[in-house]
């Protein structure tokens, strides 16, 4: 029983993963431009990405070792040194999308102009990083991230038509604008399927000692936590829908998703939306800077642990501290969140299957995993992300630039 | 005879020293061809000039050159293979003290000119 705190890190890693400045961005433009037509394309991330999060946390529950570190030791430097370097530079403006998102929140709150935010932002969170041991973060964000319910709610009080809402989930093609409509399906399954998901929530799991007793547990907070996220996501594109596709509102400027809870909650709309996206991007932002620290520490082979105190691992505490001090630069300096955000998706989708490859692989490592290794289900889902993965990186950097920024 | 494959077995792995500390991995191995007999592993070596060593020349003079602005003595921390305890599916454990190694320069850098001034840290 026990073992079912663990939780946490499920919705933990949801918050970030899933309901961040991303998936804003792509729920908000989904609903106001296609209603619910779009719905499939959160469906079908959720289904991929619940299996891939299972997948990471019984590798580190059965080896004992996050991502970072098996992919290095298995594959070598020599493999491994294109795909980190790329994937942290794709994570690094993830991490600045997210700093950009809690600036938004706060100008939302405040009036003040949102670079101003930056780097007060960029302290306190680093702050939070270095006051908190794991479990702290995993329960606070957690616990706070349950706010973004009230796109659910919101959705319900929308009382949209349910048979077209159903209809969503099967995929069709557009009637008009049919390179804006694969665009946004590609961001949508592009921010679900964020590498640093795997390699925070499997860093996670060995953060949290989880041992091969954790195999059976690990099902459930995978399908759970990464569901609570999908449930968010999809409320958001239903209430976008109900909200904003009536007054014609296409979401080109996070200003435009600000609107999306006030007919639902006409008092208190505003506020709720501006606090459910603060809260989901912090979680986001400290999910993300963890991730870079943990893949950083795990490639080098240093000390590593958000449980240590940073003068036992004072290289992994000051890798965060840079990199988030760093990513306060771009909204700093006055670079629009959207661009930002539509730019980091695609190079989140561009890198998936440098990552995914590997990852397949250790997965079937039975060596590494024994009778824990991979069987042909998940063989099969695993084989159809790395298609997906193909494709997302042919076609994300060109649909984005074409039919994306809003 | 017990075999160990030194490029799956040893090769990128993590390294521990004698309590366990992790103190990086194993980023090259080099042997010793003289004597006659057949080749024996003389040491293992950690560093970032090591790892870019691997990826290209240049950028192995890159990194050298880069050194300049680094605190840590040696570019290349050579351990030898007498030290080396165990080799577990795990790491290599090597029976030294990290602390007192090269490849603790930084940690022990940072502890003392970044972490150590943090307010509340003292």
């Amino acid at each position: 029983m026990k073992k079912w705190l663990q939780l946490g890190l499920g919705i933990l890693t949801a918050v970030g993963g899933f309901f961040d400045m991303g998936a804003m961005a792509t729920s908000a433009q989904a609903g106001a431009n296609f209603r619910f037509q779009l719905l499939w394309a959160v469906a079908v991330a959720t289904l991929m990405v619940v299996f891939l999060v299972e997948m990471s946390g019984r590798f580190a529950a059965v080896s004992n070792k996050a991502l970072p570190d098996a992919i290095r030791e298995h594959f070598g430097f020599t493999f491994w040194v294109v795909p980190f370097l790329v994937l942290s530079l794709s994570t690094f403006l993830v991490l600045a999308t997210e700093i950009g998102g809690i600036c938004f929140a706060l100008h939302l709150v405040t009036g003040l102009p949102t670079p101003l935010m930056a780097l007060p932002v960029a302290v306190l969170t680093w702050l939070f990083l270095w006051r908190s041991t794991f479990s702290t973060i995993e329960n606070s964000t957690s616990l706070l991230g349950l706010i973004t319910l009230a796109f659910v709610v919101a959705a319900f009080r929308h009382h949209p038509p349910a048979h077209e809402v159903l209809q969503g989930f099967v995929p069709s093609l557009p009637g008009e604008d049919p390179l804006k409509y694969w665009a946004i399906a590609v961001s949508i399954v592009g921010a679900v399927l964020s590498p640093y998901l795997f390699y925070f929530y499997s860093s996670g799991a060995v953060e949290d000692h989880w041992d091969e007793s954790y195999v059976g547990v690990n099902r459930g907070i995978a399908a759970i936590g990464m569901g609570f996220g999908s449930v968010i996501s999809l409320a958001g594109i239903v209430v976008a829908a109900m909200a904003l596709a009536p007054r014609g509102i296409q979401v080109d400027d996070y200003h435009q998703a600000a609107l999306m809870l006030t007919d639902a909650f006409p008092f208190w709309g505003f506020l709720l939306f501006a606090v459910s996206m603060g809260i989901a991007c912090l979680g986001a932002a400290l999910e993300v800077a963890l991730a870079m620290a943990y893949s950083l520490a795990q490639t080098f082979g240093w000390n590593w642990g958000e449980n240590l105190d940073p003068r036992e691992d004072a290289r992994f505490s000051t890798v965060y501290t840079v990199v988030l001090l760093l990513a306060a630069l771009p909204i700093l300096f006055g670079v629009d969140p959207l661009k930002l955000t539509i730019l980091a998706m695609a190079s989140e989708a561009a890198v998936l299957p440098f990552v995914a490859l590997p990852f397949v692989l250790l997965m079937n490592d039975r060596k590494l995993l024994k009778e824990h290794a991979n069987g042909w289900i998940s063989n099969t889902v695993a084989g159809i992300v790395l298609l997906v993965a193909l494709v997302l990186t042919a076609v994300s950097i060109p649909l984005a630039l074409l039919g994306g920024g809003g | 005879m017990k075999k160990l494959d030194l490029a799956r077995d040893v090769l990128d792995k993590l390294v521990v020293d004698k309590g366990g500390t992790k103190m990086g991995r194993v980023d090259g191995l080099v042997l010793d061809l003289q004597g006659g007999g057949p080749p024996r592993v003389e040491v293992i070596e950690m560093g970032f000039v090591v790892l870019a060593r691997r990826v290209h020349p240049r950028v192995e003079r890159w990194v050298e050159r880069l050194r300049r602005w680094s605190v840590r003595k040696t570019a290349r921390q050579r351990v030898p293979w007498a030290k080396v305890k165990e080799v577990t599916p795990y790491h290599v454990q090597v029976d030294l003290e990290a602390l007192k190694t090269p490849a603790f320069d930084w940690e022990r850098w940072l502890r003392d000119h970044f972490v150590a001034k943090v307010p509340g840290e003292d």
